[in-house]
């Protein structure tokens, strides 16, 4: 199907059905899905599908319609229910689409060998990485491995005379294992995400983080309520980073929803932090040429050893706020308006090792895992589950889990005193190891 | 627990879960918890009725258990939905979404074939009949069936056909919320109102002879209020769901609704530092059932169990729970949110006991998971949408009514942790530890109320916790809730006040 040629038209039939102003969003995309259990597949699944979201102004009011049936039909009656609709919201001099025809060059987003690997391969992927996980002795269970994969294409156009397309895969596998001692489990899982197929970690290093995250874990020991360092392992980054992103969101700013709404150049946490997001990195998991509405993708410097140095908006937002918007909108698929987002968000690389933040922490917490919302981004509070090791004068020494971590978040971002060298840039969301060095510890 | 974990309402992970899992890419074919949230469409009649050929149905499953297999299942969904908002006393944005597809299920032994189609030709359908039908090779076949039309008992009742209402209907209850919201205190700075409305038409059939469709409506009504006070802010929410037609606003009005949700945030304003360490607790009525959801509810699902990884795997007809704990998954109880007449293979709907006076009597099932437990199909194999394999998932599931006054309840409490309502939480169900955050909190000093707290964690392992409940209040209520398993359900929680002993509670103020 000609989606590109498609996305113009509609974009006219838009206005003659009565929009002042109309965006239209295809997507198009095929995905694969496998499990596998006890080396046998579990399940196969398979599908491409499509769809079409229409987003339309009428005298400045605006709605939006989405379906998936491509028939001329179906189409009509879309559009007509957002025109429709539009009558009845709140007119808005802000609603205005972008009208910025440039595309960011970002390199290797797709990868046409994914859909060419066969599929006994991928499910031999799966195998495999089972198999070398359930190795352990420790390891009594598997709970499954999978391997996914994805293509997706958007045609993007509008009626400031845009159109544009850009074109994705992924892929990613993984495995989830069981250790198990008398009436204790504890369970472990790792994954690798990549752009390329060919870019997947080894079975070998994935069942092996699988493994050791599960038997590591066995015999662990409750801790006393106190206050004492906590060490973030970059598993547990968007604890911290997800509060930050939602309370950078230009309309949570803007609405007062915000603990960050009045900060701006100031100074937010400790200076050993950058938190920098880039639309633009080549393979990136969060890569694009251009974001959910069509405007170019950038690399920006969110906070700035310390100080905060800008919040995010897609095109109405910036608008309202008298900014440019920053090439932050992002969308869920075809069904959703544009929101506000981030592409591939992370504390920038500190400089000391790892073994080196363990080795200078006298008595502390090595998060592992973390449950719970992270930093609510109204409030800036922060309270979850957690689990990990219990550090004593510089080294591990022995599992914890069924603590509780609370704090406020300019207390902990002020708090953070040293940061890792060990970013890993193939995730999307991501730290490096970072230590703050006094929070309120729950336990027995 | 990076690959797996169920939680409710918990939208931030469940992006994580789903970006974890597909490398970031927001793919079509798997929209995600918001988007469908905040879908829709104004074309009422386009397609609402499927006028699907049963023998195009029967060819299909024929086509599907062709290379071998003993099950075969054809989904067909169509969903007509609206989302309305309404922020900063503006109408913001009206979402309309049309939705239609088919999925084409095979089952071989443990194996599953799963392959969807958005287009519903007949050419489509047998494709993807192929593809399911991969994990079948080489199995023995199962011969062709004849498909009978299936009856299946009602608990939906319409009086005001949502198909029916004009916009004005819709924006007027929107109206009364938000200005009942910012009439409650002047510190209300702003309201939000989410209104959602979706027809979903079903039509199932399979390898057994089964055909059965239906229609469904669902409204979703959410208000959040931020309350602003001197140095501090609070978001209430409060939320209103029902399988009915527009009368759920003449039952429940939706000034009511925001002003629960207002007088919320502005308790809330005054809140101090959560205290840390291990105390009894005691949870109000209403949604604090998601607790035992998500810790004793997920554990007790069928695929977890058929698998043998999870926390109550061999523990049927034992003793898991304090005597006065029973618990209940009932896919019955009239219009609720996690009411349906059938499940999404089928399956009539029930009331099961899972847990009664402690001892552990049923696992919730699916077709698949009933077929390798060898127990019976109890109504549970659910599905967000066509996209979807059916799972075993919850309906409304809650802690059945005790005895206690919830006022003796608070009163024999002489610290702990007063919890009004909670937030949401997950929980891992191989180890059942679990986590919730509260929305609203208060200490507990000499049998009563104090201080509200804000950032309360509750954690713990769900042995534990139901083994730790000592007291049930005879004031059983519901709230509802969207489940995530790696898809999203609706589903209600429910409980009486009760008291839980000894919880480890996480807060950033040392205990007193």
């Amino acid at each position: 199907m000609d989606y590109k040629g498609l996305s113009e038209q509609l974009v006219k039939k838009c206005l003659k059905l009565g929009a002042d102003e109309a965006e239209v969003y295809i997507e198009s995309g095929r995905n694969l899905s496998i499990r596998v259990r006890k080396g046998e597949v579990e399940t196969v699944q398979e599908a491409g599908a499509h769809g079409v979201g229409f987003r339309v102004f009428v005298q400045k009011r605006m709605a939006f319609s989405s379906c998936n049936d491509f028939s001329d039909k179906a189409l009509k009656a879309s559009i007509e229910s957002a025109v429709r609709f539009a009558k009845n919201t709140t007119p808005d001099e802000n609603n205005v689409l972008p009208d910025d025809k440039g595309i960011t060059k970002v390199g290797k987003l797709y990868d046409p060998q994914i859909s060419q690997t066969p599929m006994e391969k991928k499910i031999e992927l799966a195998k495999k990485v089972e198999k070398l996980a359930m190795k352990d002795s420790r390891i009594t269970k598997s709970s499954g491995a999978s391997y996914s994969e994805g293509e997706e294409e958007i045609f993007l156009a509008n009626s400031n005379g845009l159109s544009k397309n850009s074109k994705i895969s992924s892929c990613s596998y993984g495995v989830y294992v069981v250790a198990e001692k008398g009436e204790q489990k504890s369970s472990g899982g790792e994954y690798c995400s990549r752009r390329f197929f060919a870019d997947l970690k080894p079975p070998e290093e994935i069942a092996e983080k699988a493994a050791k995250e599960a038997y590591e874990m066995l015999d662990p020991q409750m801790v006393e309520t106190q206050k004492a360092a906590v060490i973030f392992d970059p598993d547990v980054a968007r604890a911290v980073l997800g509060g930050i992103l939602a309370a950078i969101n230009g309309e949570r700013v803007l609405q007062g929803r915000s603990f960050l709404a009045k900060k701006m150049n100031q100074k937010i946490g400790s200076e050993l932090i950058t938190i920098i997001d880039d639309g633009t990195r080549p393979k990136g998991l969060g890569s694009k040429p251009f974001d959910g509405e069509g405007v170019p993708t950038q690399k920006r410097i969110i906070v700035d050893r310390g100080i905060l140095k800008t919040f995010m908006y897609n095109t109405v937002v910036a608008k309202r706020a008298g900014v440019k918007s920053t090439g932050n909108a992002s969308r869920r698929g075809f069904t959703s308006l544009p929101g506000i987002g981030a592409h591939n968000f992370y504390m920038d690389a500190g400089k000391s090792s790892r073994e080196e933040i363990i080795k200078k922490t006298e008595k502390g917490l090595l998060l592992k895992g973390v449950t719970g919302y992270g930093i609510a981004p109204v409030s800036g509070n922060f309270s979850g589950g957690a689990s990990g090791f219990w550090v004593e004068n510089g080294k591990i020494a022995f599992p914890a889990r069924g603590l509780t971590i609370a704090g406020s978040a300019f207390e902990m971002l002020n708090n953070i005193d040293m940061v890792g060298d060990d970013l890993d840039l193939a995730r999307s969301f991501t730290a490096p190891t970072f230590r703050i060095k006094l929070m309120q510890i729950g336990g027995k | 627990m990076k690959f797996r974990g169920y939680f409710v309402e918990d939208i931030p992970r469940r992006k994580f879960l789903q970006m974890s899992l597909k490398g970031g890419v927001a793919l079509a074919a798997t929209p995600s918890l918001m988007a469908q949230l905040l879908s829709f469409t104004g074309s009422e009649k386009a397609g609402a009725k499927l006028a699907l050929d049963p023998q195009i149905l029967s060819n299909t499953i024929k086509r599907a258990l062709e290379k071998g297999g003993e099950y075969a299942e054809v989904y067909v969904e169509n969903r007509i939905s609206r989302n309305i908002l309404m922020e900063e006393s503006k109408f913001k944005s009206g979402v309309f979404a049309l939705s239609q597809g088919a999925g084409i299920r095979v089952i071989s032994g443990d194996k599953t074939g799963y392959a969807y189609t958005d287009d519903i030709t007949e050419e489509k359908l047998m494709n993807a009949a192929e593809v399911a039908s991969f994990v079948a090779r080489g199995a023995k076949a199962t011969g062709p069936v004849e498909l009978k039309k299936a009856k299946r008992k009602s608990f939906i009742t319409v009086k005001l056909p949502l198909d029916r209402m004009a916009d004005e209907r819709r924006l007027e209850v929107m109206k009364r919320a938000n200005q009942a919201a910012l009439d409650y205190d002047p510190k209300i700075k702003m309201a939000s109102i989410s209104y959602y409305d979706e027809i979903r038409g079903r039509t199932i059939a399979n390898s057994e002879g089964l055909l059965v469709n239906d229609e469904l409506p669902l409204l979703f009504f959410i208000v959040q209020t931020l309350g602003v006070g001197k140095n501090t802010r609070h978001m209430g929410r409060e939320r209103l769901s029902r399988h009915s037609g527009f009368e759920m606003f003449d039952e429940v009005s939706p000034e009511e609704v925001a002003r629960t949700c207002a007088r919320e945030s502005i308790a809330m304003l005054e809140a101090k530092d959560a205290p840390a360490g291990i105390m009894d607790v005691v949870m109000q009525n209403g949604w604090g059932g998601v607790l035992v959801h998500e810790a004793v509810g997920h554990p007790l699902e069928g695929d977890g169990i058929a698998r043998k990884t999870g926390v109550f795997t061999g523990k049927m007809g034992k003793k898991v729970a304090s005597e006065v704990f029973t618990m209940v998954d009932d896919g019955t109880l009239p219009n609720f949110r996690g009411t349906t007449n059938f499940d999404d293979e089928g399956t009539q709907m029930k009331r099961n006991v899972l847990i009664k006076d402690g001892v552990l009597v049923k696992y919730m099932t699916d077709i698949l998971s009933a077929k390798q437990l060898k127990m019976e199909r109890t109504g549970n194999g659910r599905r967000e949408s066509f996209r979807y394999i059916p799972i075993p998932r919850m309906t409304n599931t809650f802690i059945q009514e005790g005895k206690d006054k919830p006022e003796d309840i608070l009163a024999s409490t002489k610290k702990g942790l007063y919890v009004q309502s909670l937030s949401g939480g997950s929980v891992n169900p191989i180890t059942g530890m679990f986590n919730f955050t509260c929305r609203e909190a208060y200490l507990i000093e000499d049998g009563k109320k104090t201080v509200p707290v804000k950032g309360a964690t509750l954690i713990g392992s769900c042995q534990d916790v139901i083994a730790n409940v000592d007291a049930v209040g005879d004031d059983l209520a519901f709230g509802p809730g969207i489940c995530g398993k790696g898809q999203a359900a609706e589903v209600s929680a429910g409980q009486p006040t009760v008291r839980i002993r000894g919880i480890n509670v996480g807060g950033s103020r040392a205990r007193r």
